[in-house]
């Protein structure tokens, strides 16, 4: 174990914290979309993220070299971006070109409040991340300034 | 020849579990809103003392073989006594904070101690000049 496992673990939380604050930046910019481009077309569909707690990278060297050092080091990573199931919001509006037969516009279900409140944790929690990663960084230098004496 | 002394030697332990505790805390933090985590910690004046048991063992047997502390024998568990959200996770903002600010300055302390340990040796080395 050393202190650059330490800012390995934090950085994969700021990384996921990051991945949080686009999804929900995502939300709140297709709060009235009314048409995608996937197969199933329709409006947008609100997006989570789902954490899980994880090793440290595998693909990068200090990743490789920590998990040989010791396996318990853990991060966390996103392991899922998933669509929320609920339906959608049905307003009126004949006029609209995605109105179906009965003049109802289909809009995505999507409450800013919650998306607010979501994007306030994910901050919050990046800033708790980075300043562990300042400590960490401050640590790292006052053992090197063990040499210097 | 022996340089280091056993005040270095114990500092070094003690380093040691400052930098396991900060890493806990780090992993802690990492996972503050990972569905189902438990935060991890350990007993830090527990670990040292076992940890300078050892160290004192180790000297009275044979100075020379001593073996190195590896901070994975330390005993990490799960927290107990933490209120845990609906999501089944239990990690304390603010007892994190605490933690790593704890943590910080314990190995600030340490870092201070062997500097001052190591002039003195120095000290010793340049004794003729």
């Amino acid at each position: 174990m050393n202190l650059f496992g330490v800012m390995e673990v934090s950085g994969s939380a700021l990384k996921a914290e990051r991945i949080r604050a686009e999804v929900v930046a995502a939300n709140m910019a297709n709060a009235e979309t009314t048409r995608t481009r996937t197969p199933e077309g329709g409006p947008y569909r609100r997006q989570h993220v789902v954490f899980s707690s994880s090793a440290a990278e595998p693909n990068s060297f200090a990743g490789q070299l920590i998990s040989q050092a010791d396996p318990k080091m853990g991060g966390v990573e996103v392991s899922a971006v998933v669509k929320d199931p609920a339906g959608t919001l049905r307003r009126f509006d004949p006029a609209h070109p995605d109105a179906d037969k009965d003049g109802y516009v289909s809009y995505p279900d999507i409450n800013p409040l919650t998306e607010m409140v979501d994007l306030m944790g994910a901050t919050r929690a990046y800033g708790l991340n980075s300043s562990a990663i300042q400590a960490t960084k401050g640590m790292i230098n006052s053992s090197l300034d063990i040499l210097k004496s | 020849m022996q340089i280091s002394t056993p005040i270095s030697d114990a500092l070094e332990r003690y380093l040691d579990l400052s930098s396991l505790e900060l890493k806990l805390t780090a992993q802690n933090m990492a996972n503050i809103d990972t569905p189902g985590y438990r935060a991890q910690g350990f007993d830090f004046a527990g670990e040292m003392e076992r940890s300078l048991g050892e160290l004192a063992a180790g000297q009275t047997k044979n100075g020379a073989a001593r073996k190195p502390f590896s901070p994975n024998a330390a005993r990490v568990g799960l927290v107990d006594g933490l209120i845990e959200r609906p999501d089944g996770n239990n990690v304390s903002m603010d007892r994190e904070g605490l933690n790593m600010a704890e943590a910080q300055l314990q190995f600030r302390a340490g870092i201070e101690l062997l500097k001052r340990e190591s002039t003195r040796v120095m000290d010793a080395v340049h004794v003729d000049k």
